[in-house]
């Protein structure tokens, strides 16, 4: 079993999430440390998505609290939009802006949020673009890229902003099998690379690989929270073990 | 009918048809300049987040498009001065009272339905571009008018559009306030030359090259916001 010994980087105390009478996650608590790369896996309408987003209150927990280095981000007082800058977040369905080509895609947070200037953030883009092979595209606007390309992009652009994690939401699930590959080979740089990653996967093959540790959610709560080839190979509890068994 | 009596007719009296024009262009014009101010204003308080808004916007819009402009105008002009509402007579403008009726019932109705336009051209846009852009930290308004207003502009556009052709066709109808539009004219001429046939025939085609270009012109700015897409 390998120990994780990084500083804490997001703490989640009792989360509850309600959508009016359904209850969809109950009482999560967990930790994530820094350099960790954790999977959150789980049957479909388990609630993993909505934990993930809840990490950048995309949804609004219902009660409980997420700690994000050190401080309770659900507060009142506290800005989401400042801490927001230092979570990346990847989508299932990539959410590159339509009417901005690739480099403006790129460069519109950290010229406006982070008021870095224009060449400074183009040479970035640059230097990104090259790192998951699509230099050539930065004039590129979404509709003329595959699948596959515009993940790449979303994930560089959620880099640009150097966040201290990275949340990933079903990244490949609505790519074309063959794409799957060049975007989990990113990740999976990216996690060479030490950066701390929460993705919310059905790849098992990349959660029992390449993430430290995987979570089961199951019903809106946490079956299962271990490292990584531990769940895999003597998972414990009944639904885990028939979950694996339908999908491996 | 003949080709000839139709071209003595607009020879004769194209001073007649031409005034219409100008006065059926003024009242368009401002009816959709002032119907688009408002009728952004509406969709923003239909989508607002304070109820009272919201209930408001939505009862005006469901109010304005379930009437007919017929019923709106008329009161405008000739029901509300029995309750001691009136629109002043202006001295150095002619019929004012009447243009300021006709153009206020004109941009109160096409505001409930750009309000409408407004309203569906953004919430068409996918939510996932303003969740996309808010994980980045920007703010709700920074999102808005980044990423969500420019790709509902090319939703609202051609629609809008339609809106400004059926507000030139529709303004016909401010001829019933004496308003001496091109329909108003057109009636005129028919009046003098008992000839309403080639009459009618003229207007037809003077609106049709009305609204023809203005939904040309539409439809080139339409392809200046095509990001990139043919």
């Amino acid at each position: 079993m390998e120990e994780n010994n990084g500083r804490v980087l997001l703490e989640v105390r009792h989360l509850h999430k309600c959508f009016g009478k359904l209850t969809v996650l109950e009482d999560i608590n967990t930790t994530f440390r820094k350099n960790e790369v954790v999977s959150i896996i789980g049957p479909s309408g388990g609630g993993k998505s909505t934990f993930l987003r809840c990490l950048n209150l995309l949804e609004v927990p219902t009660s409980g609290e997420i700690f994000f280095d050190g401080v309770d981000i659900c507060a009142a007082k506290s800005d989401i939009n400042l801490h927001r800058q230092k979570m990346g977040m990847v989508f299932q369905q990539f959410n590159l802006f339509n009417n901005m080509n690739v480099m403006k895609n790129m460069t519109a947070a950290p010229i406006r949020i982070l008021g870095m200037d224009k060449e400074q953030a183009e040479a970035k883009a640059m230097e990104l673009l090259e790192r998951v092979d699509l230099a050539d595209r930065y004039a590129a606007y979404p509709h003329q890229l595959s699948g596959g390309q515009k993940q790449r992009i979303a994930i560089v652009r959620a880099l640009m902003m150097n966040p201290t994690v990275m949340l990933f939401d079903e990244p490949t699930s609505a790519l074309d099998p063959e794409m799957i590959g060049e975007v989990l080979d990113v990740m999976k740089q990216l996690a060479s690379d030490g950066m701390t990653m929460i993705v919310v996967t059905h790849e098992m093959r990349f959660a029992r690989e390449v993430s430290s540790r995987t979570i089961f959610l199951e019903s809106g709560h946490i079956e299962e929270d271990k490292p990584s080839h531990e769940l895999f190979d003597s998972p414990e509890s009944p639904r885990l073990r028939s979950f694996l068994d339908k999908v491996l | 009918m003949s080709l000839e009596k139709t071209i003595l007719i607009i020879n004769r009296y194209s001073s007649f048809f031409l005034d219409g024009i100008k006065s059926t262009l003024i009242i368009a014009a401002f009816s959709v300049l002032l119907g688009t101010v408002f009728g952004t204003l509406m969709a923003t308080m239909r989508m607002s987040r304070i109820k009272p808004l919201k209930i408001l916007a939505t009862i005006y819009i469901e109010f304005v498009r379930g009437t007919p402009l017929m019923v709106q105008l008329t009161f405008m002009f000739y029901g509300l001065p029995m309750a001691g509402i009136t629109f002043p007579d202006i001295s150095f403008i002619p019929n004012f009272s009447r243009y300021t009726a006709g153009i206020v019932a004109m941009s109160m109705n096409s505001c409930a339905y750009v309000a409408e336009i407004i309203r569906s051209g953004i919430q068409a846009v996918d939510v996932g571009q303003m969740e996309a852009a808010r994980s980045l930290g920007f703010r709700h308004s920074q999102a808005m008018s980044m990423v969500i207003l420019p790709q509902a502009v090319r939703n609202i556009l051609p629609a809008l559009g339609n809106e400004f052709v059926t507000v030139i066709k529709e303004s016909s109808i401010v001829s019933v306030i004496g308003i001496a539009d091109l329909m108003f004219r057109t009636n005129d001429v028919i009046a003098l030359t008992y000839r309403s046939l080639e009459c009618l025939l003229v207007a037809a085609v003077i609106y049709f090259i009305l609204t023809f270009t203005s939904g040309r012109l539409v439809a080139l700015t339409e392809r200046k916001l095509s990001y990139g897409r043919k």
